[in-house]
């Protein structure tokens, strides 16, 4: 708890930090209208967390693995329901919850099952930070060499496989990386709320951004506005900052004007 | 120049003809109506999920035309397009072209509220090329197509028949010798339809090869050199006065037909 010496700087660090990668993985998803999936991804990583927690392994394995696993099967079943792929979408959500939930007390794990879901940011760790520096170079890597890529495949689809892009080797790694942001993101908000922070930055400067890279640099800076902010009121209200930074978002929402 | 040939069955096989600016009006490096076609499709047939989108299409188109190819919905004309371009492949017949070849999709297969500007929008072209020869700017190509002025502006922030502009302009950044338009008219206003068929026109006078997909079976066809009546399989082909009366006939038949 007290790896930086002063014992409110490891959680302000993973706030920021928590602040920068989600809205910016979130400017990805959102325009590339794969917001359900990355939900979806965020919900699925539960039981492989579980798993690692219990078995004592690196949470990133196991995350990564279960993460891709659910979205591997979503995939499967919106192939059998064709035109309804958001049910079968939200039902593999539900159910990955689930299991995760179930296999706390079939593996007889002391796992705090709450933090998982909805953060535990004052707890966390140099491990924390350290995952979320890992989230934050893949995801800088990916945009440093497939920018060009990542707005023909959100502006035209069709036309970037058309054009023989290399289409589903970005969306696999933009999935690999949503996984290892929303387990980074897991100590500080949750595998259920880490979505707000996904999507709200993104969504109060999708209209006013000229380019991809304008939006995820104002998102990022809002997310962290947001992130830092609620961990600041979380401990001045001596509430917890995972629930109180998903508030600030939906707050944020319906008095935003264009 | 650099001649390419291949043939593969059901998808398109290329003579290419790399374009170069300094080859002045014939920047395509083909002449003008020449005796060899730059596209040649025969007998091409498609099946979606078994059921015929097109059956024994044959098709020739010589550079430096303008071709408008008609017909009702779902009559197959997205189809045959996307098998030229070879996104899809035929179950039967040959497509064979001899330049490299540029789509104009249609309006709803772009995110229009995306956030980009036109300029980022035009230079995406760019992507899609393997030329070698003298770079366009997005500003000449915005010029072109009447944008100039616009670049910096949001794509969403731009009336339909200004964004169907763009997509000409990013379609035309790939400076290719054949370009396939698929209903780049539809939803648009006239001025907007006139401004586009003159850019089209002045490409085809380039030595560029164009066909254009268009529900309009109006006077605008007088517009185009050439004219492909599809509905499964091609109907009439030929000038705009040869379809007409082709097509009139056919309607004389049925109805004699009928009646009788």
């Amino acid at each position: 708890m007290d790896d930086f010496g002063v014992w409110w700087l490891t959680p302000l660090i993973l706030a920021l930090m928590v602040g920068l990668i989600c809205p910016t993985t979130g400017a990805l998803l959102i325009t590339q209208r794969r917001i359900l999936l990355a939900n979806l991804m965020a919900h699925s990583v539960l039981p492989g967390l579980v798993l690692a927690l219990a078995f004592e392994l690196d949470p990133i394995i196991g995350g990564l693995l279960s993460g891709l696993l659910g979205a591997l099967l979503a995939e499967q079943l919106n192939h059998r329901f064709k035109g309804r792929e958001e049910g079968a979408m939200n039902t593999v959500l539900a159910g990955f919850t689930a299991f995760g939930v179930l296999l706390v007390p079939l593996l007889k794990a002391r796992i705090d099952l709450e933090a998982l879901l909805f953060g535990d940011m004052l707890a966390g760790n140099a491990s924390d930070v350290i995952r979320t520096l890992i989230a934050a170079a893949a995801l800088l890597l990916l945009l440093l060499s497939r920018y060009q890529d990542l707005v023909f495949l959100g502006v035209d689809p069709e036309g970037a496989i058309a054009a023989r892009r290399p289409v589903m080797q970005i969306r696999f790694i933009t999935m690999m990386i949503t996984a290892l942001v929303v387990i980074s993101a897991i100590t500080a908000v949750g595998v259920v709320l880490v979505i707000a922070l996904l999507c709200a930055p993104v969504l109060v400067n999708l209209d006013r951004s000229e380019s991809l890279r304008v939006l995820m640099l104002r998102s990022a800076g809002t997310g962290v506005l947001l992130s830092s902010g609620g961990l600041m009121l979380a401990i001045l209200l001596d509430l917890p900052p995972g629930p109180l930074i998903g508030v600030l978002c939906l707050v944020l929402l319906p008095f935003w004007r264009r | 120049m650099i001649p390419i040939f291949m043939t593969r069955r059901g998808s398109v096989s290329a003579l290419v003809s790399v374009p170069r600016q300094d080859q002045g009006l014939h920047q395509f490096g083909v002449g003008i109506a020449s005796a060899i076609p730059s596209l040649s499709v025969r007998g091409v047939s498609y099946d979606y999920d078994h059921c015929s989108a097109i059956k024994s299409v044959d098709l020739d188109l010589h550079p430096g035309t303008l071709t408008a190819l008609v017909g009702p919905n779902g009559a197959g004309k997205s189809t045959l397009l996307h098998l030229i371009q070879g996104r899809l492949r035929a179950n039967q017949g040959t497509i064979e072209s001899n330049g490299s070849i540029a789509l104009m999709p249609q309006r709803a297969s772009i995110d229009w509220s995306f956030p980009i500007t036109v300029t980022q929008m035009v230079d995406l072209g760019r992507l899609r090329t393997r030329n070698r020869g003298q770079k366009l700017s997005a500003q000449q190509l915005l010029n072109q197509v009447g944008l100039n002025g616009l670049g910096a502006r949001r794509l969403d922030r731009l009336s339909g028949g200004q964004q169907q502009r763009v997509l000409l302009a990013r379609a035309l950044m790939q400076q290719t010798s054949i370009l396939l338009l698929d209903e780049p008219c539809s939803a648009i206003d006239p001025p907007t339809r006139e401004h586009l068929l003159t850019v089209m026109r002045q490409q085809a006078e380039l030595g560029q090869t164009l066909l254009v997909s268009s529900h309009d079976w109006g006077s605008a066809l007088d517009s185009y050199d050439r004219v492909v009546v599809l509905d499964g399989t091609v109907l009439a082909c030929g000038t705009p006065d040869e379809v007409r009366q082709k097509l009139t006939d056919m309607t004389c038949m049925m109805g004699s037909h009928c009646c009788g």
